[in-house]
């Protein structure tokens, strides 16, 4: 969103009112209720260092005056960059400002506790002493030079430069661009900025979820495979539980057969990353479809202004090239990124490649902004799958091994955003429209020659294989928005949001398995082409009954529609035409004594969910503040299983949490602290399948557990540590939910210092990163454990701007740990006889991997 | 409170189980008890043929346990029902069937500790669906004497390939009946769970394999006209009784579960 502000000298009053209305900002009111706010209010940027203007020669020689209102960028460490004369007083005059102004530096401004970049303006007024009496006149020698401006201080023997910022602490006129963030929700609504934990190596942008606590990524698919994700206690498999958006436009499929909800974060270059909203649980009403575990929201921003490239060259003939841009005098939400990668893998048929590009830009025609955002990916890669531990024991397959070289996959994903948002009064308008054109396929055998048995009306074959392809192809439109307002009741102010959002998807998706011999599909396991809407209302308050009470919720309504045409509906025949034998078909036209019928079927129904949520804050001392939250929330039901007029059942999940928050900042050092403990219910859980391949529908289940996260932000130091525990179980048994860990713990640590040495008068700054990674030993099915993982990932770099070089280590002790450990009956036809008992499997996890990166980055500043 | 202690221990302590467990145990074969180590193993079967097997041996491709208690028609079709099984011995043996000593498998068994309610011999040599095996499984010697008469040398060595294909009945069922379900001796009824260390004894009485075999009526072979030799082909009394008694759920094989 943008917001911008008439120039006024009380602008900090009427900043700090305008940002609140807007959700940007929030006043400084010594009282509890704005402390309650304050981590999630708006600080404007504060002077801490100003530069005397020079006063142009000419111009003091003929004594003109004038002018200047400059546009700058004040950046997350206090820098001015981006200069833009907004108001003109001259050539001269301008030149003045602008050399002065790069001088200048600030206290970043700051949003929800936390630094952020600023637009802001500065006038600059370049004004004339008296003219002395000529006996008094001053010749004009060398320039004058202006102080550092001080409010009624234009001396009479000095020309002098106004601005309103007359010393530390003043604020100025600043207009804030940004997208307006939803209130927090209590403890387990995390606002991750990223920055300087972008020193932390990380392959893709799924990675940055591990900034929130609870989360575990996996990948048994490849590079290019969507990332599994573990959340609090949640086996969200590749997205199913969990809803996930980029820039406001969803990433969730629907439809698609490797899992409802499958969701590839792979198109989003980790760069371009501004921030992450991770709501852990179904406390908000904008949350939608799939928000059962919770939702991760996705902001794209590019700080740097200029052009820069990455060229990354390392381990496994690993390649990666970036070309990065911010235009100079636009926001850090214009920019383009370009990304090639291609690796050879570590092991055995792990080969990837990958494309992607995002461009967006943000403009702004007075109290309006809007926002286009172009998107486009492509990937091709190979994976490896599991392998039996026996084998790996008995010498029979190695380490980093595979069955089946046919596995692998390819995504492509194709996307336009635009938004617009506006003022009225007191009412901020959003409202935005997407499409997305989005094709994945994808080839696992987890289970080797096990489930092609001998059907009757199939003429005789030994097993085939089990070389699961599936395919999805989608057309995805959608809008969605909102209208929010503030008022002022009982001497405090409150905020209401109405907001909508309808999505379109139309998918075809397909199943086959592969014959091994042959490489040909000699089954279809499912061939459908969807139609499924979804369309929702909410209506969200934030009430501040009392000066240290919040209460913040409402409702949101939700209408699913299905059209389905099944088009391989009859895949058996309960007696056989002698005349007319099935054989081997998969998508028959008959299903009894021959009788003709054409092989779809279609079925359409309807469903609508009702998703009450609700928090309360409660701040009784100043920084300290606890909450509670209660929602419910829903993953619409695959389409597969949907019949003619039934209506749609839902998997619905019932969260409530208690936490309590503390944040601090001391002396320039941020200190966020935050812990809770949670309970989900979910009525009809995905529990995963190695038959199906996927997720499949289970019975309820509860998870219970705690949570802590730290956050330590200072001037070379960032640090995140999070912890989680979590106890999932089965409803009907007790027993563990497998797979699912039950404690996860994670580190991320930047430390980054400017160098005692300035080679050509330009700093030298060396920074590190360090990430790790600890993950508890997971239950499996039959009592078993897997083994716990420790990983350890690091990253050192040297810049001298323009250049910077970076060497990142991934599992940089190069520990052999299995990534995924599964427990259930494979046949790979590594022994004798067939193998029909669960045994351990394993996907293993990468070995270390250094990577070399040069960075240039010229024609801008940031 | 107590809620939430409680919960920070449970956590922290991170037990509970996902029910059941992986277990390895110990497998063999052997012939009856009732037979003597060395010596040649006699009995009378029951079309009153004395019989002493000088050779009986029997080539086990792999020993599997499952959960299910069958039912008519319920495994009409597959011989393979994934899912089921709760142990296997996938390492393949040659058992003397006239020793009672135990002989081990290569390779230990593994399963897990649900109950066990269908044991499966499954015989074959290359693959279980393979569409044709030449395999020798079972390979025997001996003679027989009925009464009073000429006492019968035989020798006999059976496979289960195309000679066992059972033809297509119904040609909208061409895989109805596929070799497989030939080479998988089912439903043998046990019932145990297996538990890590323990010892699964399988015990096969050469006896029933020629319960009804009529002696007299083995042709005479070719090579030795002495001799008698089953054909090892699915016509002929001697040869279908033989089979028959080979493929026999009951009597012919003994589960013997030995918890550790």
């Amino acid at each position: 969103m943008s917001l911008h502000k008439p120039t006024t000298r009380r602008a900090a009053r009427h900043l700090v009112l305008a940002l609140a209305a807007a959700q940007l900002a929030a006043p400084t009111r010594a009282t509890a209720q704005a402390q309650a706010q304050a981590q999630e209010d708006l600080r404007p940027p504060q002077v801490v260092q100003r530069s005397e203007a020079i006063y142009p020669p000419a111009a003091l020689a003929e004594r003109r005056e004038a002018s200047v209102t400059l546009e700058v960028t004040v950046d997350t460490s206090g820098r001015v960059g981006d200069p833009k004369v907004f108001e003109s007083g001259g050539k001269e005059f301008d030149d003045a400002a602008m050399a002065a102004v790069s001088q200048w530096a600030f206290t970043p401004a700051e949003e929800s506790g936390k630094p952020v970049a600023a637009r802001i303006r500065i006038p600059f007024a370049f004004r004339l002493p008296p003219l002395p009496p000529p006996e008094l006149a001053t010749p004009p020698g060398p320039p004058a030079t202006a102080r550092p401006p001080a409010q009624g201080e234009a001396g009479a023997e000095h020309p002098a430069v106004e601005t309103p910022a007359k010393q530390e602490g003043e604020e100025l006129e600043a207009t804030v661009r940004g997208r307006a963030r939803p209130r927090s929700r209590g403890a387990s609504d995390y606002d991750v900025t990223v920055g300087q934990l972008s020193l932390v190596p990380r392959k893709t942008a799924a990675e940055l979820l591990k900034l929130a606590p609870g989360i575990l990524l996996s990948n048994e698919g490849g590079e290019g495979h969507a990332n599994q994700v573990f959340l609090r206690g949640f086996d969200a498999r590749e997205g199913q539980d969990v809803e996930f958006s980029v820039a406001g436009v969803p990433a969730n499929q629907v439809g698609n057969p490797h899992g409802n909800g499958y969701a590839d974060l792979n198109f989003i270059i980790p760069e371009v990353v501004s921030s992450l909203r991770v709501l852990e649980g179904p406390y908000d009403p904008r949350q939608g479809n799939f928000a059962v575990a919770g939702s991760a929201e996705y902001e794209l921003g590019f700080e740097e202004r200029g052009v820069g490239l990455q060229v990354g060259y390392g381990s496994y003939a690993t390649r990666r090239v970036l070309a990065l841009w911010g235009p100079p005098g636009s926001s850090s939400r214009t920019f383009g990124a370009a990304e090639f990668y291609e690796t050879d893998g570590f092991g055995k048929n792990r080969d990837a490649t990958r494309g992607s590009a995002i461009g967006q830009y943000e403009g702004h025609l007075g109290e309006t902004t809007y926002r286009l955002t172009l998107q486009g990916y492509s990937a091709r890669w190979h994976s490896a799958g599991v392998i039996r531990e026996d084998d790996l024991g008995a010498g029979r397959k190695a380490f980093f091994d595979t069955y089946d070289f046919g596995q692998g996959g390819n995504a492509t994903r194709f996307s336009v955003s635009g938004e617009i948002e506006s003022r009225s009064g007191s009412v901020v308008y959003r409202n935005q429209v997407f499409a997305i054109l989005s094709g994945a396929r994808s080839r696992e055998n987890t289970t080797g020659f096990l489930l092609d048995v001998q059907d009757p009306q199939q003429t005789l074959h030994t097993q085939r294989g089990d070389l699961i392809d599936q395919s999805t192809s989608a057309t995805t439109a959608g809008i969605r928005g909102f209208a929010r307002t503030s008022l002022d009741a009982f001497g405090r102010r409150h905020e209401a949001e109405l907001g909508y959002f309808a999505r379109y998807d139309v998918t075809d998706g397909t199943q086959y398995r592969i014959e091994a011999a042959t490489n040909a599909p000699y089954h279809v396991d499912l061939d459908l082409h969807s139609q499924v809407a979804d369309i929702g209302i909410y209506g969200d308050l934030s009430l501040n009954p009392l000066s240290w009470l919040t209460l913040r919720g409402g409702a949101r309504l939700d209408l699913f529609t299905f059209d389905i045409l099944n088009r391989c509906a009859v895949q058996s025949v309960a007696h056989p035409s002698l005349t007319n034998p099935p054989l081997d078909a998969s998508c028959l036209d008959q299903e009894s004594f021959g009788a003709h019928r054409e092989p779809v079927q279609p079925a359409t129904t309807s469903s609508m969910a009702f998703l009450p949520r609700v928090s309360a804050l409660v701040t009784p001392v100043a920084h300290l503040t606890f909450s509670g939250s209660y929602g419910k929330g829903v993953r619409s039901i695959d389409p597969q299983f949907i019949t003619q007029d039934v209506k749609t059942p839902f998997a619905s999940a019932r969260s409530i949490d208690l936490g309590a928050s503390y944040t601090r900042d001391l002396a320039g050092t941020a200190l966020a602290l935050r812990t809770g403990v949670f309970e989900t219910k979910v009525d009809k859980d995905l529990i995963f399948s190695e038959s199906a391949g996927r997720n499949v529908l289970g019975g309820s289940s509860t998870r219970r557990g705690l949570l802590a996260a730290a956050r330590l932000t200072g001037g070379f130091l960032d640090e995140s540590l999070n912890v989680t525990l979590v106890r999932a179980t089965f409803d009907d048994t007790g027993l563990l939910i497998p797979y699912v860990p039950d404690l996860v713990v994670r580190s991320d640590t930047s430390v980054w210092r400017r160098l005692p040495w300035s080679p050509g008068g330009v700093p030298l700054v060396a920074s590190t990163g360090v990430g790790v990674t600890f993950v508890g030993r997971r239950p499996l099915p039959f009592g078993d454990r897997s083994d716990r993982i420790v990983t350890v990932d690091a990253s050192v770099s040297l810049a001298r701007r323009p250049v910077r070089l970076a060497l990142t280590a991934t599992n940089l002790l190069d520990a052999q740990y299995r990534l995924g450990e599964f427990n259930y009956a494979s046949d790979f036809h590594s022994q004798p006889a067939p193998t029909l008992v669960p045994v351990r499997h394993f996907t293993a996890g990468a070995p270390r991997q250094l990577m070399l990166t040069l960075e240039v980055l010229l024609g801008g500043g940031s | 409170m107590r809620r939430a202690r409680m919960l920070l221990v449970l956590a922290l302590c991170a037990c509970g189980g996902t029910g059941g467990e992986l277990v390895t145990f110990h497998a063999a074969a052997a012939g009856p008890a009732d037979s003597v180590s060395g010596q040649p193993f006699v009995f009378t079967n029951a079309l009153g043929y004395q019989v002493t097997l000088t050779r009986a041996r029997l080539h086990i491709g792999g020993v599997y346990l499952n959960r299910s208690v069958p039912s008519s028609g319920s495994q009409a079709t597959s011989c393979v029902l994934p899912g089921i099984y709760s142990g296997q011995v996938t390492s393949p043996l040659d058992v003397d069937v006239i020793s009672p000593d135990a002989q081990p498998f290569p390779a230990d068994g593994e399963g897990t500790t649900d109950r066990s309610q269908t044991g499966e011999i499954w015989l074959f040599g290359t693959a279980v669906d393979a569409t044709d095996d030449r395999t020798v499984l079972a390979d025997v010697a001996g003679t027989a004497v009925q009464g009073t008469g000429t006492p019968i040398e035989f020798t006999g060595k059976f496979t289960i390939g195309q000679n066992r294909a059972v033809p297509v009945g119904n040609p909208a069922l061409p895989g109805s009946s596929p070799l497989c379900k030939q080479r998988i001796v089912t439903p043998i009824s046990v019932d145990f769970a297996l538990a890590q260390g323990g010892t699964l004894l399988v015990r096969v009485d050469p006896r029933a394999w020629f319960r009804n075999v009529d002696f007299a009526q083995i042709a005479a072979d070719p090579d030795n006209p002495a001799q008698r030799k089953f054909l090892d082909r699915s016509q002929g009394q001697p040869d279908l009784a033989f089979y028959g008694g080979l493929r026999a759920a009951s009597g012919t094989y003994l589960f013997n579960w030995q918890s550790p």
